[in-house]
């Protein structure tokens, strides 16, 4: 489901701020990459949230600076970033990993299944990009939503696209097939699955971001069509992040209220 | 105006209190390259805005100052990710400082404490400038907020010190959320140019 989103333009101000979701942030921060003008625009706001930070700075507890001297002395740091710098996502594909079934006692991520089942998932990755594609065409009364949409196929496209893209494939504990195109370089994944079990219209899917600083909502899965659901984009992955899906009330829950019919290991 | 950059160090307000101009960029730099002393000259220019920063957003102390030490950390892992093309030093140390808070923030969202402390009350800029240390910053920052309209220095301030999301201000100020961000974005606008921030 598409909900409507704002302009990723007027969200300049909410994104130097911080005040947008994880998701919103890392779409904004897609648009960004390919706007120079809003760089420019951002790039000035951060400094006025400079003067925000330093209007409210305070005597730090005694003591920090030292603790922080010694903590960072056992700390590597970063290489500077230069042409071919790896993302911090493994290139390969990974293991996907499913579960037994949603009252399955196993612990959060196992155990792990492999599954290859390289034809069906070849097959959805090749309707998610026919489908991105129409996405952008796909007849609306509504200008604004054409543009929204065409936007939502673009960053779809460039997950596709992107030079590190890898697929995992898993089955869906409650029947059905989940595969994901994901990029580490882009922070996002797409999302398709065939063969979903139908829900009653007061269920709905809905996607999860889940990692060590919660389950983050990523996407509500629109219904099928054709026995093919999405493709769905779920921004602002980090590393070491899994993805989860459940069913949840229709209209979506901020946090997840059953248990994973799906997990998968980004 | 870059607040680390082309201004006397008396301007400069805590921050960068003993900060000659420039100096900021230069420790980065050296911090990129593994220099201990120039890390802890470092962090003495900067732990005032970043732990207070920090604190506005959290409230809770020992938190705060856990999640100040783990931006001084990050700070000294990234340097060499600093481009000072793309910005100023100060902006780029305060932008993780506030981006680590907000999202300590966000990851105890469901706990029931948080709901209980939007629903109780909004921040107020004056509540954050009653802690923090009397500098010029702050009284230039206060001058110019007061040139924005309520709803765009709202906005602003429930974000930026409340640490909400823009639906979440929108929620709290009882608007359309398309409005708050119109109103962010404006409101940031307006308080660069009265500032005289350099684009």
């Amino acid at each position: 489901m598409r909900t409507r989103r704002p302009e990723p333009h007027t969200l300049a101000g909410a994104y130097a701020l911080d005040a947008l979701t994880r998701a919103d942030r890392a779409r904004f921060e897609l648009h960004l990459a390919r706007c120079q003008q809003c760089a420019a625009e951002i790039s000035g706001l951060h400094e006025t949230t400079a003067h925000l930070a330093v209007a409210a700075a305070a005597e730090p507890p005694a003591g920090l600076t030292q603790r922080a001297v010694a903590a960072a002395v056992r700390t590597r740091q970063l290489p500077p970033l230069t042409r071919g710098t790896p993302s911090p996502w493994p290139p390969r594909r990974r293991a996907a990993a499913a579960f037994a079934g949603p009252a399955a006692s196993t612990p959060a991520d196992g155990p792990f299944r492999r599954i290859w089942l390289p034809r069906v998932a070849l097959a959805i990755a090749g309707a998610m990009v026919i489908l991105a594609a129409a996405l952008g065409l796909a007849s609306r009364s509504a200008q604004h939503q054409l543009q929204q949409d065409q936007l939502h196929s673009h960053a779809i496209a460039v997950v596709l696209t992107a030079r590190d893209a890898h697929m995992i494939s898993a089955r869906v504990s409650t029947g059905g097939t989940a595969t994901i195109v994901m990029s580490g370089r882009e922070h996002a994944l797409v999302f398709a699955a065939a063969g979903l079990a139908a829900l009653p219209s007061t269920s709905c899917y809905e996607l999860w971001l889940m990692g060590s600083g919660g389950d983050q909502p990523a996407a509500m899965l629109p219904p099928p069509q054709h026995g093919m659901t999405g493709p769905v984009l779920a921004s602002g992955l980090k590393p070491g992040e899994r993805l989860g899906l459940t069913i949840e009330p229709a209209g979506g829950s901020p946090h997840p209220t059953t248990p994973a019919i799906l997990r998968i290991v980004l | 105006m870059r607040l680390d950059e082309g201004r006397p160090p008396h301007e400069a307000g805590p921050a960068t209190g003993e900060a000659r101009a420039g100096e900021l960029p230069v420790l980065l730099e050296r911090v990129a390259r593994g220099d201990r002393d120039a890390f802890e000259h470092l962090c003495q220019q900067i732990a005032a805005p970043v732990f207070g920063t920090v604190r506005a957003v959290l409230r809770d102390l020992p938190q705060s100052e856990e999640v100040a030490q783990e931006v001084l950390v990050e700070v000294w892992q990234s340097a060499s990710r600093f481009d000072p093309r793309r910005g100023g030093a100060l902006a780029w140390v305060t932008t993780i400082a506030h981006r680590r808070a907000v999202d300590r923030v966000r990851s105890e969202q469901r706990s029931a404490q948080r709901e209980l402390r939007a629903a109780a009350h909004t921040v107020a800029y004056d509540e954050v400038a009653e802690t923090a240390q009397a500098n010029l910053d702050a009284e230039r920052v206060r001058r110019c907020l007061r040139s924005l309209t309520d709803l765009q220095r709202e906005a602003v301030t429930l974000a930026y010190y409340g640490g909400y999301t823009y639906r979440q201000v929108a929620a709290l100020l009882g608007v359309a959320a398309g409005t708050v961000n119109t109103r962010m974005r404006d409101g940031l606008i307006r308080l660069r140019d009265c500032l005289g921030v350099e684009r």
